[in-house]
This record gives structure tokens, sequence and C-alpha cells, in this order.
């Protein structure tokens, strides 16, 4: 009996605990920050959550201006890093695609970074971005330049950071270029230099089109982390000086866990979701359409 | 880090701390209907913060345990970490924590409103409770003031306090024949004097927005300032203009560059490795620049009580306690370990390992005097600081979100902007979360 009723419902039965699980970890956690989005709650267990409508939305629309400054900074931190590191990641992956001697023992060291864990090297640039105690500036110094003030002023603190994020992750980039580069056909390029196309043509024309798509999965991993960055701001900066720093990441994390805005903070995590949910889309189209 | 120990070596440990903890044992017998052993058999367990106090407090838990017959689980998370493991914990209900370490600077009108403190009063004068030898009146009035409430209800017993004091360089004051300041006007002179960059910067202070602001009270309250008025803020007041202005204008003019985003670490860094003559701050980070292994300045530091303004002469204090879960199902059996941690012997423990405590009779315990781990115009200025105390921040829900505020405005006066137009707009945002969150 119960194995008839088994068999004929197998196609729900057997996905039932992947979907439970699903919906435990991940509909729920949405669902609720959804929720709460629309609640005014102090983490209170004397107090509990008050139904505000759309006020915390309102808010962070017309009425927040660090949370705005807060957007601008994070597409703007992510662009930076991303555009250097797909430039210079596909140019590490050219490099890399040719034979010479130590190659391997090179690409090994260059993809060190990666493995890494951020906190860890936040807190190594933390000591070497010291403006007058770190290295850093002894470097510059050795080689005739002025000291730099790195994430100690509010003109330079995002590039400082952004330039961590660019060490740890080039080799990201250039991992899936070069394996983009190894799986690309000979034959168009014989063909090419028959026609006498030059090489920096046969990049363009050629390696570029044809690396694209494996290009842009990798832009895209980037993408969604570097708008979502939070340990190496949190260690190094805590979003300063002044809000210099300061992306939606960390100013909802302050709402969330120092000021205890719950229902702020889960407005904020929405409209993060938001963002990277249409640069994920956006990238996606561009994956699949046919021209530039 | 949860303690959990086999019975065998509870049972030897427990011997071993019975013959150190010898003062102790004997004190319940003569207690009128006091007893340690009261709850024997209990289990407690505590959420500690890591901090240099609770370093100490752990070495001597076993000892509470052998004194009360209860056994002690703890876990001590980074500060940020506890507390939100506390809000984790308070908001579920759960009942799993029944003491925890509290700063109170940070979390005392927070907790206080949401429910979790248990008031202390009805057991601090049971006397069935309370050891005759716990002397509540020994905590100076600033301790005192710090764990109690607006409606006079004790939320912690206090373990901790932090007191500003100055350090400077007597290498470098010495030869040029100068001395501490007396008041804020001989501050910027003497700064002056002994700005000699790139090998010497005459001042360091925090820059870094939120951490600067348990230090910018070093300036404000001698120049006169306060955060509030009759419940109202006043940011923008002149005197907070001229604390401002000056804060500021030593950091711009004669602070290494970078102070801007300077935490504790960055400061004392600067100071430990020689570049800098005279740091304000906690005065507990001396114990670091005493410290061979870290410091250059090791027996070239001097210890004094901060300089008095036209305001008056005070030292920002900052207090953490010994809290009683208020939703723990043994809350007096928690108390017994409150008031052990905070108790005569073991803050003579604390001070003698350096750590400082706002106890009256603890600075004059022969043992503390016989064995100093500091130099003496350390123990001359804390204690001086002590009697001059006044709570660094102000005592609202949203201590944080000021500190923020606050700590912007700073550092953008730091970065040039006048300090009337920052604090202007830090006027603005501070009676805005008043408004939403004191009522």
């Amino acid at each position: 009996m119960l194995t008839r009723w088994a068999h004929r419902h197998a196609q729900w039965l057997f996905p039932a605990p992947a979907v439970l699980l699903v919906a435990v970890l991940i509909v729920y956690p949405i669902a609720y920050t959804g929720w709460m989005s629309f609640q005014e709650w102090s983490a209170s267990s004397l107090s509990p959550p008050r139904f505000v409508g759309a006020a915390n939305y309102t808010k962070i629309l017309v009425g927040d201006a660090r949370f705005r400054e807060a957007v601008g900074r994070t597409i703007y931190f992510t662009l930076v890093a991303v555009a250097a590191e797909t430039l210079l990641g596909v140019a590490m992956a050219l490099l890399f695609n040719r034979e010479f001697w130590g190659r391997g023992l090179l690409r090994t060291l260059a993809i060190l970074p990666m493995v890494a864990t951020p906190t860890a090297i936040a807190l190594v640039f933390v000591m070497m971005y010291h403006p007058t105690l770190g290295v850093a500036n002894y470097v510059l110094s050795v080689v005739g330049l002025a000291p730099f003030r790195w994430t100690y002023s509010s003109q330079t603190a995002l590039y400082a950071l952004a330039l961590v994020d660019i060490w740890q992750w080039t080799p990201l980039i250039m991992l899936i270029a070069l394996a983009g580069l190894a799986s690309l056909p000979r034959e168009p390029y014989e063909a090419a230099r028959l026609d006498g196309a030059s090489p920096l043509q046969a990049f363009w024309h050629i390696t570029l089109p044809l690396l694209r798509p494996a290009l842009v999965v990798a832009i895209l991993f980037r993408a969604i982390d570097a708008l979502k960055t939070f340990d190496i701001i949190f260690v190094m900066t805590q979003g300063g000086p002044a809000n210099a720093s300061e992306t939606i990441n960390i100013l909802l994390f302050n709402q969330a866990f120092s000021y205890f805005n719950m229902g702020y903070a889960a407005s904020m995590a929405v409209a993060l979701f938001a963002l990277v949910m249409g640069a994920s889309l956006l990238l996606i189209k561009v994956r699949r359409s046919t021209t530039w | 880090m949860t303690a959990r120990r086999s019975t065998r070596r509870t049972f030897l440990k427990t011997v071993a701390a019975a013959a150190a903890a010898g003062p102790f044992v004997s004190t319940p017998a003569r207690a009128q209907g006091f007893t340690w052993k009261r709850f024997q058999g209990k289990e407690l367990f505590l959420l500690l913060t890591k901090h240099p106090f609770i370093d100490v407090l752990e070495k001597h838990i076993p000892e509470f345990e052998s004194l009360s017959g209860m056994k002690v689980k703890w876990e001590t998370l980074p500060e940020i970490q506890a507390r939100q493991k506390m809000t984790v914990e308070m908001t579920a209900n759960s009942g799993g924590i029944d003491a925890f370490f509290t700063s109170l600077h940070v979390e005392k009108k927070r907790f206080w409103k949401a429910g979790w403190y248990h008031p202390l009063n009805k057991f601090l004068d049971d006397k069935s409770l309370t050891s005759p030898e716990f002397d509540w009146n020994d905590f100076t009035p600033g301790a005192k003031a710090g764990v109690t409430q607006p409606d006079g209800s004790i939320s912690a017993l206090a373990a901790f306090v932090d007191a500003n004091v100055f350090f400077y360089r007597k290498d470098l004051f010495g030869p040029k024949g100068l001395t501490p300041p007396k008041t804020l006007a001989d501050l910027e002179p003497l700064v002056q004097k002994l700005h000699a960059p790139p090998s010497t910067y005459g001042i360091v202070l925090r820059g870094l927005k939120n951490a600067n602001a348990t230090q910018y009270p070093t300036i404000l309250f001698p120049m006169g300032g306060t955060y509030l008025k009759d419940g109202k803020a006043v940011l923008d007041s002149k005197e907070q203009v001229a604390a401002l202005d000056l804060y500021t204008k030593l950091l711009r003019q004669y602070a290494p560059p970078g102070v801007v985003n300077f935490n504790w670490y960055e400061c004392s860094a600067s100071f430990m490795q020689g570049q800098v003559a005279i740091y304000m701050d906690g005065v507990n980070f001396a114990s670091q620049f005493e410290d061979a292994a870290k410091s250059k300045v090791v027996g070239k530091i001097g210890y004094a009580v901060l300089p008095s303004g036209p305001g008056g002469h005070f030292s920002p204090i900052y207090i953490t306690g010994m809290a009683v879960n208020a939703q723990s199902r043994n809350k007096e059996a928690a108390y017994l370990f409150t008031q052990w941690a905070t108790s005569k012997p073991n803050m003579v423990h604390e001070l003698m390992a350096g750590v400082g405590v706002g106890r009256t009779s603890t600075w004059d315990n022969p043992e503390v005097k016989a064995k100093p781990k500091m130099p003496a115009d350390w123990y001359q200025a804390y204690q001086a600081s002590l009697k001059i105390g006044r709570q660094g921040l102000p005592e609202i829900v949203g201590v944080t979100e000021y500190r923020d505020i606050i700590g912007v405005a700073i550092q953008k006066a730091i970065e040039g902007a006048p300090p009337a137009q920052v604090l202007a707009q830090a006027q603005k945002d501070f009676q805005d979360l008043l408004n939403r969150t004191e009522n």
C-alpha cells in the first residue's frame, strides 16, 4: 500500500529532502528579511517588532544621504577593482599562456594570494599601509616618491582598499582566462597569419571575442563578490576616514549590529540583494548577446 | 573557550585551588547567614569578553569553584561577537547565560531598556546573599554611578574602570625643563615645543571615527562641554566648537601623518616606537608601554593626570562590569559569582597584574604596594584620575550611533572642515537619534 503510494509520488518524494533544505536555509531567511524590512525592531526582548509599512524603503530612497553615498561608493569600488583585475588578469593569462622557463612555479606563486584569508590579509595590509611605520611608504621612499596616505585619508582610502582586492583577486580572473585560452582553436590564428594580420589584430579580433564567454563569467564572479566586500573594509578602515569607505554592506552591518535598527538594516539588505541581482542579470545578458 | 574538564582533573584542581584560596575559605563560617556554599552542586554558564580583566579572572575561576562548590563553564569571545551572541541568546529567550561581562559605557542603557540586566539592589541588601566583606561603599563614586540606572536600579557590579590619563616622554620633557600641563591653555604651546618631525611628533590622539569618541572628552569636558542638556543634544554649543577646534588642530598640526584613521593600535604603536612625545588615552595601555618586547620607550614614560580647563577638572572613565542575566534560571547563584568576581581579594589580583579597578581599598593594599608592576606615578595618576572620573560617553541607548556621529565630525574637522559646520550637522543627527531612541 505504502510502497504503491510512494511509487506513484516518487517525483515529489525524492526531491523532498533537498527542497526542504533549500526552504529552511535559503527561502526562509530571505522571506524573513523581506518581512523584517517592513518592521521597526531594536532586537529588544521587551518590545516586539512594529509594522511601519514602507517607511524603511522611503527612508532609503529619499531620506538617507548616507545610504545613497554608500550605494555610489559600492558601485565605484566594484568598477575600479573589477576593471583593474580584468585588465591585469588577462595580461597575466596571456603571459602565462606562453612557454618559458619556470612558468609552472611562477603560475603557482601568482595564485597564492587567492588562497589566503581576507581578514589575515587585511591585518597585514594595515601594517604595511601605516603612514610612518609601514613598509609601503618605505618602498616609495626608496624609489624616490613622496609618502602616501593609503587608508589614512578620505581621498585615497577607497583606492587603497581596492588595491588589496586587486592584489588578492586578479589571479582568479587570470585562472579563468588561462583556461579559456587553452581551449581556443588554432585554425583562426593560422588563417589570420596567412592573411597578414598583426599579432595585435589577432588578439583584438580573434582572442578577445573567443575569450568573451569565459571573461564574462570571471567578471560576474568578481563583480558579485566585490559588491558585497566586507572583511577587508571592516578590518582596515571600518568605513572611514569619516565615511569615505563605507559601502552598503558596512553600513548595513552597523545599522543591524551596532545601532540595532534591525528593520532598517533588513531593508538595506534587500536593496543590496536587488543591486547584486541586477548586476548579475545584466552580465548574463551580455554573455548571451552576440555582439560586443 | 569553553571550560570542560575531566572529573579527576577537577578534583586535583579543586584541591590545589582550595590551598591557594586560603583567605576565602575562612570567611563564610563567620558570616551571619551568608555562605558561599549555598548553591553547591549547581552549574553556571558565563559569557565573557576578551579583556585584560578577564584574562586575570579566568585564572582564578577554579578558586570560586572550590569556594562555592559550583561548577563554572564559560565562553570568552571578542567584544563585538560577544554582543552579537548576547543579542541572539536574549531575543531567543534561551536563559542559557547566567552571568555576563558587560561594557557599561556602550551597553548600559540599551540592555537595561531591553530588560537584560537583573537588578541587583535586593541581592545587595540581602545579608544571606551578600558577604559582609563585600562592602558596596568601597567602590569609587564614579564606579557606583556607572552601574546605576536613572531609576536607581543597579545593573552590574563594577569590575574594570578605565580612566584617561596623560602619557608623556620624560626623556624629551626633562632636557627642555618641561612639565605636564596644568591647564588646557598650556597644552598647545607645550606640544609645539616638542614637535620636531619627522623624528618626533608633538602629540597623538585617536582619529578613527567611533574610537575617537572616547578620547574627545579629554578636551571636551575641561572645556566645559557636555553632550546633553535637559535631555536635548548640545553638540553645537560654543564649548563644543572650542573643544573640537583644539582637538583637531592638535592632530592636524602636530600628529603623525594619517592620524585621521588612527585607532588606539596605531596611536600606541607610534608612541611605543618613540615617534611621539605626548599621548592621552586609557591608562590601561601603559602595561604595553612598559613591556620591553613591544616598546622602545620602556622606563622613559611619565604618567600624569589630564589638564584641567575653564569647565573644571575631569578624567573620562569607562566602566565594565559583571552582570546577572535577567533570563537566568540561577540568578542568585549567578549573583554569588558576580560578587566573587568583584570582591576585594579578586580586585587585588587584578591590580597586581596591572589591571585597574574601582575599589578604593585595593590601592593601599600592602601586597600591591610591595610588588608594584607599574611605575609609582602610574598608580598616582590612575588613582587621582578615578577621583575626578566622569562617565566619558552620553548615557543613552544609541551610544554606538552617537560615537559614529561625533566620530565623523571629528574626522572631517581633522581633514580641514570648519568645526562649527561639522558640529551643526552632528547636532542635527544626534537630536534625530535622541528623538528616535529616547522617550
